[in-house]
């Protein structure tokens, strides 16, 4: 006993020798908030060079964009999945479908209850199909979500051209929320677009949603039991299982969390935007979900990253977008390419740092070992 | 004339000695049995003379040539070949696609030539009298033919002499003759072969000279005729060395578990009862059902007939109804099965808890820091912090935290599978300490091992299986490494047929 508590002692003092190790350990944990804090600083310096000043307003809307809050709701799902070591194509067109499904049920209802349970509803069956098929019948999970990322999105697309419009709420082929009523007013001015004004500084509604729903899963990965189980069956499916977990029931839950989630942002997108068009809305979500998941410092190949990750990922995401845009030499075309780069560059850094960290490492070893 | 001889061969890791002055020669042409129990050093030596590891002294030489530092692509080409227990075949590709795996044939345009190589394969399967399609897929191949494939590819390079490694482990009857007949027609041919088994029957049956190792030293060598598989296992296990300060016989509760006819996956029609504060070992060469037995005792394994009971209640299903009944496991191959590597010690002792509690969904981590150093002083682990990674540990340890997290679940049936793989040997003993400490305390104990030394050491009774079955139940007094391994190796069976004849 007292022999352990002595070796806690001295690795303890050790570690916080010098300022150094403890930021070398801060970026190791963290490095995910240092990525972000330095696309912040980048956006800073570009809107300089176009001649603005960088306010609060630049921030503000960083947090209540799209790729923020919409984009970042369904990422937390998306991590889950990442961390059991599985991968969800299909939350784009989740989104659709269930914005659509609330939309159709606010315009026929009018109930603000009924509309954000169909959200739900429908997000659980999107999740619990790609759950049950790649978590029970044991199909790849890129395969499964492939194939229901084109289903989910196509049978939204066919339905909205052959529902009347007073259902779909607009005459063309779009999903709108029936105006006028008090309700609609409370949710789309209200709330969607809705800002906390506390003296210079205002933040949307939606935002302190997104947040709050993150800060739930980052203690649900922290301090629950569940979150525990994740992460082992993504670290070492056959210990996990040998330990008791139910690995098949992990995986399956992750993709209903992940539907739900998406219910959740289809719930916000209704609010905030007001409609949403089969065809086009929510293309390549899943990809941004992905990246920011990635940016968040979340370990691909399962079993690893911190939730609080994908908030700093989402934002960082979003903040490549504003500097990308804010740059006039860029036409609309070439952006794609530069986030692509971006991504690339973030996901190099992330896989070749420990590599080569273990190379200079073997390295002094190996020199260590030759003076000896 | 000897096609290979080692000299002087020494070899340690770190501290311990693996190989000490062993001398080893194959004549040119036979089949040389190479053997010792596990540990003794045969894969050392072998992976020296394949060029995988280098000898700290000793000489090597080879057809002729000496070679003092050897490398793999160097021994590769002077014709030593290596089939390996674990298949070296890919499986998604055809059977004269692996034949000529990076040696393929090209034709002048550029492409593959696959009906000369087809024909050559053909040419060489009708040498040996192997029939396999040269077009069929590896992966629709048996075991017995995935072997014989790697042995034909080995040949195909011109391999002189060939180290099979247990090649018999996952073959049938008929496949074991085929090899042999196909073995005997290589030797006539010049071809030498290094054979490594544990099977006293086969070695018998088909090796002309061998040679024993145990605890890295050279111990005996000569023609097979000229001993006994009584002899020969005299020699592999030695002196005994009893450490009788440790065991002790204890008082035993109520009957805990009771297998009636119970089969499953590689075991059939075992009938086996222990009783509180036991300690049961099985042991028996690989893949003799044990392993799966005691798996299937955790629910990680289907049963597929007969009856087990805890306590009077019979327990089906998956792994979480038998946690329930409080039965623990300790899987074999740690690494594998029992490491969860990307999270901490604390974390790695709790995962089976957390399965049983589920109700109360919220981590108490003042509860579980407690809990984990009194289990932590218990079991004597030496760790710093417990929120280290499990991955800081060492190989003994990482099995303390595995222990803990079973006992953390109350588990008072304790299976543990081969527990002392890849720990040292104070480490070792620790664990087996640790084994009658806890039978002391009313548990029970089932302790799969290969190390029969090691059983005398901790265990009431020794179960010994061969092919699926109990061969045969040792009480405490009566285990003797001799006639363990004897009925384990099914020596009892051939030294019978020897005597006939």
């Amino acid at each position: 006993m007292s022999e352990n508590k002595v070796a806690e002692k001295k690795t303890a003092g050790k570690k916080g020798a010098g300022f150094l190790p403890l930021l070398g350990k801060a970026w190791s944990r963290y490095s995910f908030i240092f990525v972000f804090v330095i696309i912040l600083i980048v956006y800073a310096v570009t809107v300089h060079v176009n001649g603005n000043t960088f306010k609060w307003s630049h921030i503000t809307a960083i947090l209540a964009s799209q790729n923020t809050v919409i984009v970042g709701t369904m990422a937390i799902g998306m991590a889950l999945i990442i961390i059991t070591g599985q991968i969800d194509l299909s939350v784009g067109s989740s989104l659709v479908l269930c914005t659509g499904c609330c939309i159709m049920v606010f315009n026929v209802t009018g109930s603000i209850l009924l509309m954000l349970l169909a959200a739900l509803g429908s997000g659980f069956l999107c999740g619990a199909i790609n759950g049950v098929l790649s978590g029970y019948a044991k199909m790849p999970p890129f395969i499964v979500t492939l194939g229901t990322m084109l289903i989910y999105r196509s049978l939204t697309l066919s339905v909205v051209r052959e529902l009347d419009s007073s259902v779909t709420g607009s005459s063309s082929s779009q999903f709108a929320m029936a105006s006028g009523s008090p309700k609609y007013e409370l949710l789309r001015m209200k709330f969607g677009t809705g800002k906390l004004v506390l003296g210079s500084v205002s933040i949307p509604y939606i935002t302190f949603l997104f947040i709050a729903l993150l800060i739930l899963f980052v203690i649900v990965c922290r301090s629950t039991k569940y979150g525990k189980s994740v992460y082992a069956v993504g670290s070492n499916e056959k210990s996990a299982r040998l330990a008791g977990i139910n690995v098949q029931w992990t995986k399956v839950s992750v993709f209903i969390i992940t539907g739900l989630l998406a219910g959740v942002a289809a719930f916000i997108q209704a609010c905030k935007i007001g409609n949403v068009t089969p065809a086009s809305s929510g293309t390549s979500y899943e990809m941004y979900a992905i990246a920011a998941v990635v940016l968040g410092g979340i370990n691909m190949a399962g079993g690893r990253g911190n939730m609080l990750g994908v908030l700093f990922g989402a934002l960082s995401y979003t903040t490549i977008n504003f500097i990308i845009v804010s740059i006039p030499a860029l036409s609309t075309d070439i952006q794609n390419a530069f986030q692509g780069l971006v991504l690339i560059l973030v996901i190099l850094v992330q896989t070749v740092g420990p590599v080569i960290r273990e190379n200079f490492r073997n390295a002094r070893k190996r020199r260590q070992a030759l003076r000896q | 004339m000897s096609i290979l001889e080692m000299k002087g061969i020494s070899k340690a890791f770190g501290g311990a000695k693996a190989l000490t002055d062993v001398d080893f020669s194959v004549e040119e042409g036979e089949i040389h049995a190479l053997l010792g129990e596990n540990g003794a050093g045969k894969s050392t030596l072998m992976n020296i003379l394949t060029g995988v590891i280098q000898a700290d002294s000793g000489s090597i030489r080879f057809d002729g040539k000496l070679y003092p530092e050897p490398g793999i692509r160097q021994m590769e080409q002077a014709g030593i070949a290596f089939v390996h227990q674990e298949l070296n075949v890919i499986n998604d590709l055809a059977v004269f696609e692996n034949i000529f795996l990076q040696r393929e044939l090209k034709k002048k345009s550029g492409l593959l030539d696959k009906k000369t190589m087809i024909a050559q394969t053909v040419a060489l399967f009708d040498e040996l009298g192997v029939e396999l399609s040269p077009t069929a897929m590896v992966s629709e191949l048996k075991t017995g033919q995935k072997q014989l494939l790697e042995i034909c590819r080995a040949l195909h390079m011109d391999a002189k002499l060939l180290i099979l490694d247990e090649p018999t482990t996952a073959l049938s009857n008929a496949e074991i003759d085929h090899l042999f007949h196909i073995l005997k027609t290589l030797k006539a041919k010049g071809k030498s072969f290094v054979f490594i088994s544990h099977k006293m029957p086969e070695i018998f049956a088909v090796s002309d000279r061998y040679t024993v190792l145990r605890n890295g030293e050279f111990i005996s060598s000569g023609n097979i005729t000229d001993v006994t598989p009584h002899q020969v296992t005299s020699d592999m296990v030695g002196v005994q060395y009893v450490d009788k300060d440790v065991y002790e016989r204890r008082p035993l509760g109520d009957v805990v578990l009771e297998l009636r006819g119970f089969s499953g996956h590689g075991f059939r029609n075992i009938d086996l009862t222990l009783r509180r504060g036991e300690i049961v070992a099985f042991t028996g060469l690989a893949g003799c059902g044990a392993s799966e037995l005691l798996q299937t005792m955790f629910g990680a394994l289907p049963a597929e007939g007969g009856q087990l009971r805890i306590n009077g209640t019979p327990v089906h299903g998956g792994i979480h109804s038998f946690m329930k009944h409080s039965v623990g496991m300790l899987p074999a191959n740690r690494k594998e099965n029992s490491v969860v590597p990307d999270m901490n010690i604390l974390e790695n002792t709790y995962l089976a808890e957390h399965t049983l509690s589920r109700r109360r969904p919220f981590i108490r981590q003042k509860a579980e820091l407690s809990r984990y150093n009194a289990l932590r002083d218990l079991l004597r682990i030496k760790a710093g912090s417990p929120g280290d990674p499990i991955t800081s540990l060492s190989g003994g340890n990482q099995q303390k935290v595995f222990l803990a997290r079973w006992l953390n679940i109350g588990a008072d049936l304790l299976l543990f599978d081969n527990p002392t793989q890849g720990v040292d040997v104070g480490a070792k003993a620790e664990i087996y300490r640790l084994i009658l400490q806890l039978a002391a305390e009313g548990r029970t104990v089932i302790l799969n091992t290969l190390e029969i030394p090691e059983i005398r050491k901790v265990s009431d009774r020794c179960v010994v299986f061969y092919d699926g079955e109990v061969a045969k139940i040792f009480d405490h007094d009566e285990i003797d490494e001799h006639a363990v391994m004897l009925y384990s190796t099914n020596a009892v069976h051939a030294a019978g047929v020897q005597s006939h004849v």
